[in-house]
């Protein structure tokens, strides 16, 4: 088995995803000492880069992987306004191809050290990742069984109109039953195809459905590179008869010789290794299983609240869109209504004013500075709205709570506004 | 970066979506005809509401570029009395002047909310209506000579606020104002800088609305008709909410009374300032436009056409607890706020000292449609809000 060439496929679409500098950063809940280096954070997306480009070439492999997985994990805990599901999904498969012989076989390494050179690894290293894969799919599908995207076809009810003048489909955007089969074809397409996709028999045909669903998201919807980094991720689950002869054309171009092509050695770790790797990856997908489900410790809603929302390949769920117009006060009579430019870039500030977490790490950025700009113990409060799915908006955080005080946590947010109203479903 | 810009440009080719649409049609074609458990329709959507390409036409043809025709009847008819108040300076010329700058600066609110194609990329309000005047500032350009008026600093020194100082502001009864262009002596001076005003003025607005009739822009604006941040529709948006927010509700009202503001009141901060009785007038023909051009209404006719409203109301957007339709909802708010405004005095800088409540009141409603077009709307409508706030400062 193998799969050099996967890891050369999707590996290389990444490699360049410029951050802006904004002033301040939101990071996360227990990652507040990843900081932003400044202009050195250049320098980290091109160990970022550089190692990614040595992981496809299989040059130094296993310090390329473990500095691949460092750098590109820091970037993404830099800022959530940042945050993507397939970010997480490629800091995930880096954890666990750093304990994986991805290297073994049509590598440079491998060409330079004919000691480690094998086309053969054992099946759970394969199994593993499609495993992960499929886990991404199953529950990517599950969060789609909620009533607002079966019953209500939100969001894409609002979504596909944007697009009726799209050539040949337009017009259809336009028929209200559309969103309902385009919603029950992605529940369906995500709870399926990790299945399919397994299976040999179906596995073309899943494939091709595979590119044409993430190929429609890709022109429908503003998602970057996700589509293409899960088209070609799916590519592992194809046998290894067709990675090879992938393999076969390239050594072909590289002339490579057939004892490098075809070494007809297996990759073996020494027990003690292969139990302690499989004891990891065994709780690394304990806790996978179980990571999403968090959201059912807190009250409320959970597309309200997002407690619970993120690293749960929870993708497009949401129409979520908001406003919010902070001021700050103090008890000698000091009052301002914040202009959330001058501290935010626009994206931050979308995504501050609709995600109560931010909204209190803002909250807090902004008493730091009025503290130190000639406010006495600064008060902020908050005049937030926010429309979920179409519904009329409404506020998200209680106006009354002075945010100065209240602490981020794991804990229930007190001061997040019910939802009045319930999404049925996961 | 490189493969990111690839895949952007593989994103812009058009057979690729012809392709992917195809194959889509098959899908669904197919799907279809196997019967899924879909409801059926209950409210089948007017697709002629739906249809962007339609709203557009309707708003450029009945809406902006008639909009544009009447600002530039009153713009010219006012540049001709600033010509003749020049000419011979008296009570008469200046009473002619003054009236003919007060229906300018009236139709300039009809159009000041177009913040699309070439008004956003000349940016047009710069050069028009940025208040309060800078009257230093005026007065150093009037003695220089000289001075540009496209560096952002030159802003306050030009358009309806600095024409407002220099015919109502220099003195506090018509002849002395008249004295500053007769006997004063910098009187030359001074008139040579009506002229650069209004020369200004009309070379920017020709600008821009040249582009519209002859420049090729009106097709380019109804033939851009996706959705995203660099189209029509999401422009228009924008600069429809942004003018609201940020001019309606902060500059003429939010700004002055002290709502967003510590409180504070600064009644030299309101619109006209010099002229007194026009700041309430300017606020509610403001409003109005908006109103009207949220409704669709054609400028020519009176009539309702494709607009946001008709636009919205194919989209279904409603309040999904009680029914009640976001047009509805939107138009109840706007009526609240002229409610509202109706009891307001004529001169808002008297007003928001000695009738603070009532303008605070204002703020509060237009901050209420304020957050219905920014969020509601736009959410409904999958537009983007691009701009940034800009409270506060």
């Amino acid at each position: 088995m193998l799969f050099g060439s996967i890891v050369r496929f999707w590996s290389n679409g990444w490699i360049a995803e410029l951050y802006e500098k904004p002033h301040y950063f939101f990071p996360f809940y227990g990652f507040e000492f990843v900081k932003p280096l400044g202009e050195y954070t250049c320098l980290l997306f091109m160990i970022c880069g550089v190692s990614a480009l040595l992981v496809a070439i299989g040059l130094f492999y296993r310090v390329a992987i473990v500095s691949l997985f460092l750098s590109f994990s820091y970037i993404e805990l830099i800022d959530k306004s940042t945050y993507l599901n397939h970010y997480y999904f490629v800091s995930m498969i880096c954890l666990l191809l750093m304990f994986l012989p991805a290297h073994a076989y049509f590598s440079v390494d491998a060409y330079r050290s004919r000691a480690l050179l094998a086309d053969q690894i054992p099946a759970w290293c394969i199994d593993a990742l499609k495993l992960f894969v499929a886990l991404l799919y199953v529950f990517a599908g599950l969060a789609k069984l909620n009533s607002d995207w079966i019953l209500h076809a939100q969001p894409l009810r609002i979504w596909l109109p944007a697009h009726n003048d799209l050539p040949l489909i337009g017009f259809l955007f336009n028929y209200p039953w559309i969103p309902y089969v385009f919603s029950v074809f992605g529940c369906i397409y995500d709870l399926s195809i990790p299945f399919l996709l397994w299976n040999h028999a179906t596995r073309p045909f899943a494939y091709v459905a595979v590119v044409v669903f993430h190929g429609l998201t890709a022109l429908l919807f503003p998602i970057g590179m996700f589509p293409y980094v899960m088209m070609v991720t799916a590519l592992i689950f194809f046998s290894p008869s067709v990675h090879q002869r992938i393999i076969n054309q390239l050594g072909k171009w590289l002339s490579a010789s057939s004892q490098f092509l075809r070494p007809r050695r297996t990759y073996r770790y020494s027990p003690g290794v292969k139990t302690a790797i499989l004891t990891l990856f065994g709780l690394f997908f304990i806790v996978q299983l179980l990571f999403p489900f968090r959201y059912l410790l807190y009250p409320g809603e959970l597309f309200w609240t997002e407690q619970g929302y993120r690293f749960s390949w929870r993708v497009m769920l949401m129409e979520k869109a908001g406003y919010a117009q902070f001021m700050i006060k103090d008890r000698f009579g000091h009052q301002t209504i914040v202009n959330n430019s001058r501290f935010l870039t626009p994206l931050q500030e979308k995504m501050m004013a609709t995600q109560p977490d931010m909204l209190l790490q803002y909250a807090h950025i902004l008493r730091d500075y009025y503290a130190k700009n000639g406010f006495h113990n600064p008060e902020v409060y908050v005049d937030s709205y926010v429309a979920l799915n179409g519904r009329l908006g409404k506020p998200l955080i209680d106006p009354t709570i002075n945010l100065a005080n209240e602490q981020d946590s794991f804990k229930p947010k007190a001061w997040i506004t019910p939802f009045h109203d319930t999404i049925y479903g996961f | 970066m490189p493969l990111c810009h690839f895949l952007e440009l593989m994103r812009q080719i058009r057979w690729k979506q012809i392709g992917f649409a195809g194959i889509l049609f098959g899908m669904l074609w197919a799907c279809s005809g196997g019967g899924t458990d879909t409801p059926s329709p209950t409210n089948p959507t007017n697709q002629a509401d739906s249809d962007r390409k339609a709203m557009l036409t309707n708003i450029a043809d009945n809406i902006i570029v008639p909009a544009y025709a009447n600002f530039k009847t009153k713009l010219d008819a006012m540049t001709a009395k600033s010509d003749a108040f020049s000419a011979k300076p008296d009570k008469a010329s200046l009473a002619d002047f003054r009236q003919a700058w007060v229906d300018a600066y009236t139709e300039w609110q009809k159009v000041e909310l177009f913040d699309v194609g070439p008004a956003e990329q000349y940016t047009l309000r710069n050069f028009f209506n940025i208040y309060p005047a800078n009257t230093t500032g005026i007065e150093e350009y009037i003695t220089a000579g000289s001075g540009s008026f496209d560096v952002p600093l030159s802003y306050p020194k030009q358009g309806f606020p600095a024409l407002d100082y220099l015919i109502n502001g220099l003195g506090s009864t018509d002849d002395a104002i008249v004295a500053r262009y007769t006997t004063a002596a910098d009187a030359a001076k001074r008139i040579a800088y009506l002229k650069r005003l209004t020369t200004q003025m009309n070379s920017v607005f020709t600008t821009v609305y040249t582009q519209w009739t002859t420049g090729g822009y009106r097709d380019t604006f109804i033939n851009c008709t996706a959705l995203n941040a660099g189209c029509s529709t999401g422009k228009l948006v924008n600069g429809y909410v942004l003018n609201y927010e940020r001019y309606i509700r902060s500059g003429k009202i939010g700004i002055p009374s002290g709502a967003m503001t510590n409180g504070t009141v600064s009644p030299d901060k309101v619109e006209a300032y010099y002229k007194k009785d026009l700041s309430l007038a300017l606020a509610k023909t403001a409003h109005q436009a908006s109103v009207d051009f949220f409704n669709g209404k054609s400028v020519k006719t009176g009539q309702e056409g494709p607009g946001l409203k008709s636009y919205l109301t194919s989209l279904g957007a409603k309040d999904s607890q009680t029914g009640k339709s976001l047009v509805e909802i939107i138009n109840a708010q706007f009526d609240l706020v002229s409610q509202k405004l109706g009891l307001l005095k004529a001169d808002l800088s008297d007003d928001v000292k000695t009738n603070n409540t009532a303008v605070t009141q204002v703020y509060t409603e237009m901050q209420k449609a304020v957050r219905m077009l920014k969020v509601d709307m736009t959410s409904a409508m999958s537009i983007t809000i691009t701009y940034t706030d800009n409270d506060g400062d």
